[in-house]
C-alpha cells in the first residue's frame, strides 16, 4: 500500500521487525518441539529451559519404532492417505466435470446438496455415523476410513475442479469430438489434461488436509491407527511424569517435518489452492 | 452439445459416487440425529424411551451445558476479535514489498499446514509453570513469574484463545492479502496526489475495499470455530472443571464417554442449527454486501 520508492530507511527497518517477530512467533515453537525431542528424558525437566540439549539423543526415535509401533502408524497413514486422494480425486472430477458440462435442474440440485453438507459439522454426525459404521461392519476397518476421509475432501475439490472447468470453453470438447472422439475419450483426452494445474493444486491442499484429519481415525477407528491420532496415545514411560512429553515431540516433529518440506516446495500451489477456495467458497 | 437425452444419464452417473458417499456420511446420520434426540438413550444402563422434547429442555437446565455455551461464545468472541484486527495487519504486513516477504509467506503457511492437536499438545506443555517455554519466556524479563496457565478458569480460557489464533490466524491473513491484491495500485496514487496520507488511505481506500471479504471470512472462520474440538480435546480434556469444554466436545463426551445419546444428539441438532442460521446469514450478506 507504500510506494516502493517513497519508503525510507526507518521505515524499511520497521516493516523488517514486524516479519522478524512474525517468523519468531511461529518458528521459535517449532524449534523448541525439534530441541526437546532430541533431549534425553531426565534433561527435559531442568530450569530455566534449554535451548539445546547437553547431550543430544535419538532415544526417543528409537523408542517410538521399537516400542510404539511408529512404522505401522506411518504404513497406515500413507495407506488410507494415499487411496483418499487418488479415489477422491477420481470421483472428484467426475463429479465436477458432470456439474461443469450439463445442465438439469436435479443436477443444480446435486450441487447445492453437495456444498451445503460441507456446513454439516462433524461432530454432530459423529455418534449416529458411528453406530452405523459398526453394524455394516466398517469400523475400523481401511475400507470404512478411507470413505470417510474421501466424504471430508470431496466438497472442496469438487467446487474448486468446478470453477476451472468453467473456464475451459466447451468448444474444445467439441472440436474433439468432430475429429471423431467419443464422449469419454474427449473428457480423458483433452479436458482432464487442461485440468492438470487445478489438480495439482487440490492434491496438494487435500494431502495436508487428510494427514491432518483427527477427527476421523479418533472415533471411527481403534486398532488402525495413524499419526495425527497416535500422538494423543502415546504410552506413559516410567511413571515419571505425567505425559512423556519426550516422546510428545518426537512424535510431533515425526509429523510436522514432511509438512515444513512440503509447505517450502509447495508454496505457490498451496497458496493459490486455499485462496481459489477460500476467496469463493 | 450435451443437450441430448444420450447424456443424460451419463451426467448422473459420474456424479452418482460423490452424491452416494456424501448421503452415508452426512444425510443418514443427521436424520438419525435428530430422530435419537427425540429419545432417551442411556447405553450403560440400557434405556432406551422416547421423550419428546425433554432432552431440549434439559439442556437450559444443565450448568455444565450453560458453562460450555458461555466458553464457546467467549472462544468465539475472542478469537474471531484477534483474528480480524490482528489478521488485518498480519496480512498488510505480507501485502508489503519487502526483502524475505516469500519466505515469511511460506513460514506464515506453516500453522495452517499442521495438525491441531500436534499443536495443542505441545501447548499443553509449553504452558507449563515450571518447565514450559512460556513462562520461562516470560521469566527473562520478569524473573518472580509464577503462574500455572492451565489450571485456573481465566488463564487456561485465554490460553486456548491464543493457541487458537496461532494456528489459524495466519490462515485468515493469507485470505484477506487475497482480497489486498484486488485492490489497483491506482487507487492509492491518485489518493496520494489529492493529499492522503497512508492512514489515511488505509481508512478510506483499503478498509472498505477488503470489508466484504473480511465479513466472509469472518463468518466462516465463526462458524469453524463453533465447532472447534481437538484444540481443547487434546490441550484441556476441557479442564479446568468443566471450563474449557466448548459445545463441539460436550457432544463428543456426552455422545462417546457418558453415552447419554440421546441428549448428545440434541446438543448436536442445536448446534447444527445455529451453523444453518449462520450460514443462511452469510449467503444473504454474501448477496447484500458489496461494493
Amino acid at each position: 500500500m507504500i510506494p516502493k520508492n517513497s519508503r525510507s530507511v526507518p521505515l524499511t527497518l520497521i516493516i523488517w521487525g514486524l516479519a522478524a517477530i512474525v517468523a519468531f512467533l511461529i518458528l521459535f515453537p517449532l524449534w523448541w518441539i525439534f530441541i526437546s525431542s532430541i533431549t534425553p528424558a531426565g534433561e527435559l525437566f531442568s530450569k530455566p529451559v534449554k535451548y539445546w540439549p547437553a547431550h543430544p539423543t535419538l532415544d526417543s526415535y528409537r523408542y517410538l519404532i521399537k516400542n510404539v509401533g511408529l512404522l505401522p502408524k506411518i504404513g497406515n497413514t500413507a495407506i488410507i492417505v494415499g487411496l483418499s486422494i487418488l479415489i477422491g480425486m477420481i470421483i472428484s472430477v467426475m463429479a465436477a466435470f458432470s456439474f461443469a458440462r450439463f445442465r438439469t435442474r436435479g443436477l443444480s440440485i446435486a450441487v447445492g446438496f453437495l456444498l451445503a453438507s460441507m456446513l454439516i459439522p462433524d461432530v454432530v454426525t459423529a455418534r449416529p455415523l458411528y453406530d452405523f459404521l459398526r453394524s455394516v461392519h466398517l469400523y475400523d476397518t481401511y475400507t470404512g476410513l478411507i470413505i470417510l476421509y474421501i466424504s471430508g475432501i470431496l466438497p472442496f475439490t469438487v467446487l474448486i475442479l468446478q470453477n476451472y472447468l468453467n473456464d475451459i470453453p466447451v468448444s474444445i470438447e467439441e472440436s474433439a469430438s468432430i475429429d471423431g472422439c467419443g464422449f469419454f475419450q474427449s473428457m480423458f483426452y483433452v479436458t482432464i489434461p487442461l485440468l492438470r494445474p487445478a489438480l495439482a493444486t487440490v492434491c496438494i491442499v487435500n494431502f495436508i488436509t487428510c494427514l491432518n484429519n483427527f477427527f476421523t481415525p479418533l472415533f471411527y477407528s481403534n486398532g488402525i491407527s495413524v499419526l495425527s491420532t497416535a500422538i494423543t496415545q502415546l504410552p506413559l514411560r516410567d511413571n515419571m511424569y505425567a505425559v512423556p512429553w519426550d516422546l510428545v515431540s518426537a512424535m510431533g516433529w515425526i509429523i510436522i517435518l514432511p509438512i515444513i518440506i512440503f509447505v517450502a516446495i509447495f508454496q505457490r500451489q498451496i497458496m493459490e489452492g486455499i485462496m481459489a477456495g477460500g476467496v469463493k467458497g | 452439445m450435451y443437450a441430448s437425452k444420450k447424456y443424460w444419464m451419463i451426467a448422473w452417473i459420474l456424479v452418482l459416487p460423490a452424491l452416494l458417499i456424501r448421503i452415508f456420511t452426512t444425510i443418514y446420520p443427521i436424520i438419525e440425529t435428530f430422530h435419537i434426540s427425540l429419545f432417551e438413550v442411556k447405553l450403560l444402563q440400557g434405556i432406551r424411551k422416547f421423550v419428546g422434547l425433554d432432552n431440549y429442555l434439559q439442556l437450559f437446565h444443565d450448568s455444565k451445558m450453560i458453562t460450555s455455551i458461555r466458553f464457546t461464545a467467549i472462544f468465539v468472541v475472542g478469537s474471531m476479535i484477534g483474528h480480524i484486527v490482528l489478521g488485518i495487519i498480519l496480512a498488510l504486513i505480507l501485502n508489503m514489498k519487502f526483502r524475505g516477504q516469500k519466505a515469511l509467506r511460506t513460514i506464515v503457511l506453516l500453522p495452517w499446514a499442521m495438525p491441531m492437536v500436534v499443536i495443542a499438545m505441545a501447548s499443553k506443555w509449553a504452558f507449563n509453570n515450571e518447565y514450559g517455554l512460556i513462562n520461562d519466556f516470560i521469566r527473562r524479563f520478569a524473573p518472580s513469574f509464577n503462574l500455572d496457565w492451565l489450571i485456573y478458569t481465566n488463564t487456561a480460557r485465554s490460553a486456548v484463545i491464543a493457541v487458537d489464533l496461532w494456528k489459524d490466524l495466519p490462515f485468515f491473513a493469507i485470505l484477506v492479502l487475497a482480497g489486498l491484491q484486488f485492490i489497483s495500485s491506482d487507487m492509492y496514487e491518485a489518493a496520494k496526489i489529492d493529499g492522503a496520507g497512508s492512514i489515511r488511505s488505509f481508512f478510506s481506500i483499503t478498509l472498505p475495499l477488503i470489508s466484504r471479504n473480511i465479513l466472509m471470512l469472518s463468518i466462516f472462520f465463526t462458524m469453524w470455530r463453533i465447532t472447534s474440538f481437538d484444540v481443547v480435546y487434546a490441550m484441556t480434556s476441557g479442564g479446568p472443571g468443566e471450563s474449557t469444554a466448548l459445545i463441539a466436545y460436550r457432544v463428543t463426551t456426552e455422545a462417546f464417554t457418558n453415552l447419554n445419546t440421546g441428549y448428545a444428539a440434541s446438543i448436536a441438532v442445536v448446534l447444527f442449527l445455529v451453523m444453518a442460521v449462520l450460514s443462511g446469514l452469510s449467503m444473504s450478506a454474501a448477496k447484500r454486501v458489496d461494493y
